[in-house]
């Protein structure tokens, strides 16, 4: 008989705690993914505790890893000036929770695209984070595009993605197309981590 | 605690008389955003802080800058979004022309406020290296813009603007361009002039092709296109207008370079031959005046998405197949013959399908 499963609601004081709780809750095979939403939802984003993390870039939003996980989850805190967004992606088959740590961030989720892959791509729903707020996706929800859509306020989000994975897919919205890319880092741990910069990153 | 310096309403001289506290030969970043200010800067802001090199006034509720920033001799960078500015006067007279300010400005954010121009003001800032006006209520872009040369940096999204001035091609250090959100229709080719463009926002707007010319910017790291409705079909305009009897001529005396001076013809037709235009078919190697084809073609984009792109021929034929050898065509370089019309759109078929 199978242990019923227990859905601990966990508070984290600081954005410390709050990694010291993750690698506590991925030490086994198993991801809760209520606990860990609970858990991101209950950290109060304090700009102190992660502003050594969020560099911005001038012309596109940025990576900025925070926490490897002991390679079960990376955490990482994503910065967007005003205007920047993502293009469609999927999510490799991992779980991907996006908690706001400061301004807005519009989410748009998307149907895959049919295996024919003809013509615009349809759009489920959209919707707006607020600070604090942490949303979810995986693979088997959809696909979606999360930009900042302010024109005056920068936006920061924190992510955590488990299993961790450095390729994904991007999608043409106009038709569907896909194409595999290779995600970087723009700062790890704190310090600037320079890459060559790949193709074109055209934002459809 | 009130110390009156001036006969000015008790909360204003409160701010002044705070800001006076304050005072520092030493202090470069002010920050007085996100709290509501009582009326204008004081007078007295460059004699307190003439150190000063950042000044953040943002979210304050200010509706006009004044004068009390001209003598600020080290400023470089103030950030003045979320605000009511927009109103005649919003910017002191004589900003581009102060001597030290006009110099020392770099930085300039003026998002979220009513600006409905572009303020002449800012036109003179020769050292201006990045301006904000997002969220705005820009309906256009002045061609005077050019007037700022040092400018690398221009973020125009959120507002209302229609088309883009081929002006701002002459920026020669514009890095990141900021467009989405409005209501452009069309791009000028100009804009590929703009050779250190790493970065090109489009999105939301009211494209339905790009100019061919887009495949110049070489160094474009980022595009951002969604949000426009782009044609994805392939098009071509069936309205096609024979040219006249004078555009056939001129067509004639320049294909086959039919020599001329300037005693053989009327100042009207030598300056009409002047404007001849060069059919982009390599194969072609025509001339049109007025009298073009438009014909959208399908460009493959760094081998990733297909865009469509406007090309202008002398003649509905130019697309067809010529019997000259096929040319070696650069990664760049797209397509003109109906033969590989044909094949660009069997392989956009292949992509939808994909």
């Amino acid at each position: 008989m199978e242990q019923p499963v227990q859905t601990q609601m966990w508070k984290a004081q600081t954005l410390e705690e709050l990694v010291q709780i993750l690698h506590h809750l991925f030490a086994g095979d198993k991801v809760n993914v209520a606990e860990v939403q609970a858990l991101m939802d209950s950290y109060d984003s304090n700009p102190l505790e992660w502003m050594q993390y969020a560099k911005f870039d001038q012309y596109r939003y940025t990576r900025n890893l925070v926490d490897q996980g002991n390679g079960k989850f990376n955490l990482m805190i994503l910065c967007w000036g005003e205007g920047h967004g993502s293009s469609i992606h999927d999510h490799t088959d991992s779980h991907c929770f996006m908690k706001v740590l400061q301004g807005n961030l519009k989410e748009t989720l998307f149907e895959w695209p049919n295996k024919k892959g003809i013509g615009e791509m349809m759009k489920k729903s959209e919707r707006v984070l607020r600070e604090n707020q942490c949303a979810y996706i995986n693979d088997s929800i959809g696909l979606h595009r999360v930009e900042n859509t302010s024109h005056t306020e920068c936006a920061v989000s924190l992510h955590l993605y488990s299993p961790p994975f450095e390729t994904c897919s991007t999608f043409d919205q106009r038709t569907g197309h896909k194409q595999k890319v290779r995600m970087t880092f723009y700062s790890q741990f704190g310090e600037r981590t320079p890459c060559a910069t790949a193709v074109l990153q055209e934002n459809n | 605690m009130c110390r009156h310096t001036q006969t000015s309403p008790t909360l204003r001289s409160g701010l002044a008389a705070d800001l006076a506290s304050r005072r520092s030969a030493e202090t470069r970043r002010l920050v007085l955003s996100q709290r509501r200010l009582p009326g204008p800067l004081p007078p007295g802001l460059a004699r307190w802080f003439p150190a000063l090199e950042v000044l953040d006034v943002s979210g304050t509720g200010l509706a006009a800058l004044g004068s009390e920033l001209l003598s600020l001799p080290r400023l470089h960078t103030l950030l003045a979004k979320n605000n009511r500015l927009g109103g005649p006067g919003s910017l002191p007279k004589g900003l581009a022309e102060a001597p030290l300010l006009g110099r020392s400005l770099r930085v300039l954010n003026l998002s979220g406020n009513r600006f409905a121009e572009l303020p002449a003001a800012l036109l003179g800032l020769r050292g201006l290296q990045s301006l904000s006006l997002g969220s705005n209520r820009l309906h256009s872009i002045p061609p005077e813009i050019q007037e700022l040369r040092s400018l690398e940096f221009l973020y125009l999204g959120g507002n209302f603007i229609t088309s883009i001035p081929p002006e701002l091609a002459s920026l020669p250090s514009l890095s990141y361009l900021v467009l989405c959100d409005n209501k452009i229709q069309s791009v000028p080719p100009q804009l590929a002039q703009l050779h250190s463009l790493r970065s090109l926002s489009l999105h939301n707007n009211l494209l339905t092709y790009l100019p061919r010319e887009i495949l110049n910017l070489v160094h474009l790291e980022e595009l951002s296109l969604r949000g426009n409705p782009l044609v994805v079909r392939f098009v071509r305009d069936l309205t096609y207008n024979p040219p006249s009897l004078q555009e056939l001529a001129g067509r004639t005396i320049k294909s086959r370079n039919v020599s001329y001076t300037p005693g053989d013809l009327p100042g009207n037709l030598l300056r009409y031959l002047h404007l001849a235009s060069n059919c982009p078919n390599p194969k072609c190697g025509g001339v049109y005046f007025d009298s073009c084809v438009r014909q959208i073609k399908f460009v493959d984009f760094c081998g990733k998405y297909r865009l469509p792109l406007m090309h202008y021929l002398c003649s509905p034929e130019c697309s067809s197949p010529c019997s000259s050898a096929s040319q070696s065509s650069t990664s760049q370089s797209e397509s003109d013959s109906e033969d590989e019309a044909i094949v660009a759109a069997h392989r956009m078929q292949k992509v939808l399908l994909g």
